[in-house]
């Protein structure tokens, strides 16, 4: 079940790290750089 | 402000992200590294799993230590660290771990039944990651400050609604991490589960004669400056409560509700032979009407709001501006040591004596570091 849900959390990542970088706007380019520190933290197992 | 977002301000955004996310993560890891304890000389260190092997090769699997005395007598259990955030219980039973030597039945010592507890703090709790003492030569004694639940690393996902298996009644699904809710255990559980089925089954196998289950609790809660005790303790603990009370400690009683499932002072009682004992102190740091919350206030528990709710008759706890640590660790040992005298008194075969313990009147002049061991070089 872990992997399966490490899975999600990869998938949700690198989807976030997709929207970020076709994103014009700077600040939700920011928004998406906040979304993305729990998401490696989670993947990584740390919290 | 209307800023135009490039590729390479979003590289330079993720690189940022994964930096601090390198730092937070460094800071989390770091409450994975061990607590390091100085056992008095006859303590024997063995691990949980040696009761229940489904905790070998776990994080959950936590140390066991036992002494023996010349004189045969019975079995005492003193179980601290349950709930991480009640400092008070990881530090009596290290007080008791670092200086008793047993002369007559048998100590086991458990300084963190929820080891994996100590691993993270509780969101948005703003409490400390550690708290440390001055010995003696001057050094320094750290102890991490966790959270009061299993590090949901481990024990997740949480059900919407816990269902304690032995019972049926049902909790926030939290409170399935909540070691003290999920007695007796179960073998094939959740990691949390397991450990409470791997302490019960310790004091079932070891024919543990009485066991504390050491805690605290907010200033506003009832039960607090208190001992829980089981139809099976209520004599022990009502003779210990008039002790106590004449030594100037004033104590609650309570009896363990006989509806309230999944606790130590209810399960073990109803699950093993042992008198199973749990005792409160007062802690502002866990209260809900706490301001800056530090570790000073978990070493002091010196709180402005606590002075006016004191003064407002909301707490129930004589509250003089603080709780300190060696206040809190002295009601713990002064109430142990009452309850081994009585043990003594009352059931000769099974009891259990100890020496080289503070009195509480020790432990308020000197303070709780001086009676820790200092790290050996």
């Amino acid at each position: 079940m872990t992997l399966v849900y490490r899975a999600i959390v990869l998938f949700v990542l690198l989807l976030t790290i997709r929207c970020k970088f076709r994103e014009k706007d700077f600040w939700k380019q920011a928004t998406a750089a906040l979304v993305v520190i729990p998401l490696v933290l989670r993947l990584l197992m740390i919290k | 402000m209307n800023l135009k977002g490039s590729k390479l301000t979003a590289a330079l955004l993720l690189l940022a992200a994964l930096g601090i996310a390198a730092f937070a993560g460094m800071n989390f890891k770091a409450m994975w590294a061990d607590d390091v304890f100085v056992p008095e000389p006859g303590f024997e260190k063995r691990m949980l799993s040696e009761w229940f092997s489904g905790l070998a090769g776990t994080p959950a699997d936590t140390p066991v230590y036992i002494q023996s005395g010349d004189e045969p007598g019975g079995t005492v259990l003193i179980l601290g660290g349950t709930h991480p955030t009640e400092p008070a219980s990881l530090v009596t039973s290290v007080l008791f771990l670092e200086r008793a030597k047993v002369t007559k039945g048998r100590l086991i010592v458990i300084p963190q039944a929820n080891i994996l507890g100590f691993t993270h703090n509780s969101p948005q709790e703003a409490h400390p990651q550690s708290i440390s003492f001055t010995t003696e030569d001057g050094g320094k004694r750290i102890f991490r400050f966790g959270s009061r639940l299993t590090n949901p690393v481990y024990e997740w996902p949480s059900p919407d609604i816990y269902i304690h298996p032995a019972s049926g009644q049902q909790l926030p699904g939290k409170e399935r991490g909540n070691l003290n809710r999920c007695y007796p255990g179960v073998p094939d559980g959740s990691l949390t589960e397991q450990v409470a089925y791997a302490l019960t089954e310790l004091i079932r196998k070891e024919k543990v004669d009485l066991a504390f289950d050491l805690h605290e609790a907010s200033p506003e809660y009832p039960v607090v400056n208190a001992i829980v005790a089981h139809e099976r303790s209520m004599e022990l603990a009502a003779m210990t409560t008039m002790d106590l009370e004449a030594a100037g400690i004033a104590m609650r009683l309570e009896p363990s509700p006989k509806n309230l499932r999944g606790l130590t002072h209810r399960e073990w009682g109803n699950y093993t032979e042992t008198m199973p004992v749990l005792m409160e102190t007062g802690n502002p740091v866990q209260g809900r009407l706490r301001g800056r919350t530090d570790e000073r206030l978990a070493l002091t528990g010196e709180d402005k709001a606590y002075v006016k709710a004191s003064a407002l008759g909301r707490l129930y706890i004589p509250y003089d501006g603080d709780q300190k640590m060696e206040y809190r660790v002295g009601r713990h040992t002064a109430a142990i040591m009452s309850f081994l005298d009585n043990l003594d008194m009352f059931y000769e075969e099974k009891g259990v004596l100890l020496e080289n313990i503070p009195t509480f009147g020790e432990l308020q002049e000197k303070g709780v570091g001086i009676f820790l061991s200092p790290l050996r070089n």
